[in-house]
């Protein structure tokens, strides 16, 4: 059997997806200040995030294009088309990750500098963030390695977060009738829904793992079925 | 043989198989839709042979009626040798032979009392290169088989717009049907050619890298009259183009060294083969 006759669009398309997955990278920082801007209310910090969030849409720009150009010039089939594909979402979840930091970040200012603080809402919240940011690394390494084990393995962390997260909304129901607590813990409810959410698109670049590998779309986890 | 001599005996008398013997209905009016006559064309075990050389081993393959399966695979895997052993073409050539069944419909083609003009008729072949009759004219080039077939001269006129309309071709030539055949343009002349084969109303039709010589648009322009075609006959298509075969054919068969180690939905092949010889060669990791 001969060396591969398509050299330039593999290593074309191996650099689209060290692109795409660089992006969960750009994701890991943002979700790394944010979760500390929020546990030393760092408006400064916050604001920081929010400008960054142009590397992660510039990169979604960037490997969007570069997956359009493959499908033209390239017309991949069988596992390069899949690998494509996948790159396509792989992105969108890099840059919807990137926009739910931005939500955290936006939060933070809106507490003031002297918030009134519950720490059994904010360690939950910390605790959220580190298994999100957990999630993410776990989501890329399984993508790069082609690894459907460690891709399926996300389901069980993300359960983790969605406990967490069921229970930052009961503390917050139960927190009592100061308007300050109150309002201050509704935008920690917003932003543990947020990193939920970034946790989802953790395991929606796991089952694409999945897709490339076995060339058959499911759903780790029914959304009829919560669990 | 020149390609002349061929088609002339391609006309020759019908055979004593019934499924063969059929002459060319009439068509109703020209370009009316025609029911179909599309056979199922199935291979049983066929091995080809070019003297000591193996060159098709053991091939079960079926090509169903009304639909297009593009034949794949790299240079010398066989693809056209068995596509040529369809229309028994391939033991023209010296030293060749092939074993096995070709069954049209449930008639082997290869039986006893077999008539091998007869089986050409009723399976049409489109070539690489156009080869429209030099010498002919636009309308004496699709006449010319029916005329070999006995069909009447007043009939001719109306049987030669039905074939060339149904290529896609008459909108183009309808005005210069006196002209010579060569005079067309490439794509125009291969059209010829197909026109020229449905002309006698095969129920299959053979085409061996069809577009190989033409230009992009003329090749769309074929490839477009192969989703009309297949709604009368049974298409199999010979393609080094993957691109095409994922365009037009309904099934993808890939052959490797011989052997056929894939027949499946052409989706299926381009997105998710079973085999993994079929996956590293449509995705270039080796041909």
């Amino acid at each position: 059997m001969s060396p591969d006759a398509r050299v330039h669009f593999h290593d074309e398309l191996r650099r689209v997806e060290e692109q795409a997955l660089g992006g969960l990278d750009l994701v890991v920082a943002q979700l790394d200040r944010v979760l500390e801007a929020l546990e030393h209310q760092d408006v400064e910090l916050a604001a920081m995030v929010v400008l960054n969030d142009d590397l992660v849409d510039g990169r979604y720009l960037e490997v969007h294009q570069a997956v359009l150009s493959l499908l033209a010039l390239q017309a991949p089939v069988a596992t390069d088309l899949r690998t494509v594909a996948a790159l396509l979402h792989v992105i969108k979840h890099v840059e919807r990750m990137g926009d739910q930091c931005v939500n955290i970040a936006k939060l933070i200012p809106l507490s003031g500098h002297e918030p009134p603080v519950r720490g059994e809402v904010l360690q939950r919240l910390l605790h959220m963030g580190r298994s999100a940011r957990s999630e993410v690394t776990q989501a890329k390494t399984a993508f790069a390695t082609r690894d459907v084990a460690l891709a399926e393995d996300l389901v069980r962390q993300d359960r983790a977060i969605n406990r967490v997260n069921r229970e930052i909304f009961q503390i917050a129901i139960d927190i009592g009738t100061d308007p300050d607590t109150r309002e201050w813990a509704m935008h920690m409810v917003m932003c543990a829904r947020a990193l939920e959410r970034v946790g989802d698109n953790a395991v929606d670049i796991g089952e694409q793992t999945a897709f490339v590998v076995t060339g058959l779309f499911r759903e780790f986890s029914d959304a009829t079925h919560p669990v | 043989m020149t390609d002349h001599a061929k088609d002339a005996r391609a006309q020759d008398a019908p055979t004593d198989a019934a499924a063969l013997a059929r002459l060319p209905r009439r068509p109703e009016e020209p370009a009316a839709p025609v029911q179909s006559t599309a056979h199922t064309v199935r291979l049983k075990a066929l091995n080809a042979f070019y003297g000591d050389t193996h060159a098709v081993k053991g091939v079960d393959l079926t090509y169903a009626a009304n639909q297009v399966t593009a034949m794949i695979g790299p240079s010398g895997c066989g693809k056209s040798t068995l596509v040529r052993c369809i229309n028994r073409m391939h033991e023209e050539v010296p030293g060749a032979r092939a074993e096995g069944e070709v069954l049209l419909g449930e008639t082997d083609l290869y039986g006893a009392g077999v008539d091998l003009t007869s089986v050409r008729r009723t399976i049409g072949m489109v070539f690489q290169k156009p080869n429209p009759f030099p010498t002919m004219s636009i309308f004496d080039n699709v006449a010319a088989g029916l005329r070999l077939s006995g069909t009447k001269r007043g009939d001719l006129k109306e049987r030669v717009e039905w074939a060339l309309r149904g290529a896609g071709l008459w909108e183009e030539v309808k005005d210069r049907l006196g002209s010579p055949g060569v005079g067309l343009s490439g794509g125009q002349q291969q059209r010829l050619c197909i026109a020229r084969t449905i002309a006698v109303e095969p129920d299959v039709i053979l085409m061996d890298e069809p577009c190989s010589a033409l230009d992009p648009i003329a090749t769309l322009r074929i490839e477009e009259l192969i989703h009309e075609l297949k709604q009368r006959f049974t298409i199999v298509i010979v393609t080094h183009n993957m691109q095409q075969a994922a365009r037009v054919a309904d099934t993808t068969a890939f052959m490797l060294a011989g052997e056929l180690v894939e027949h499946a939905p052409t989706e299926r092949i381009f997105t998710n083969p079973d085999d993994d010889r079929t996956e590293q060669y449509v995705t270039g990791k080796f041909g």
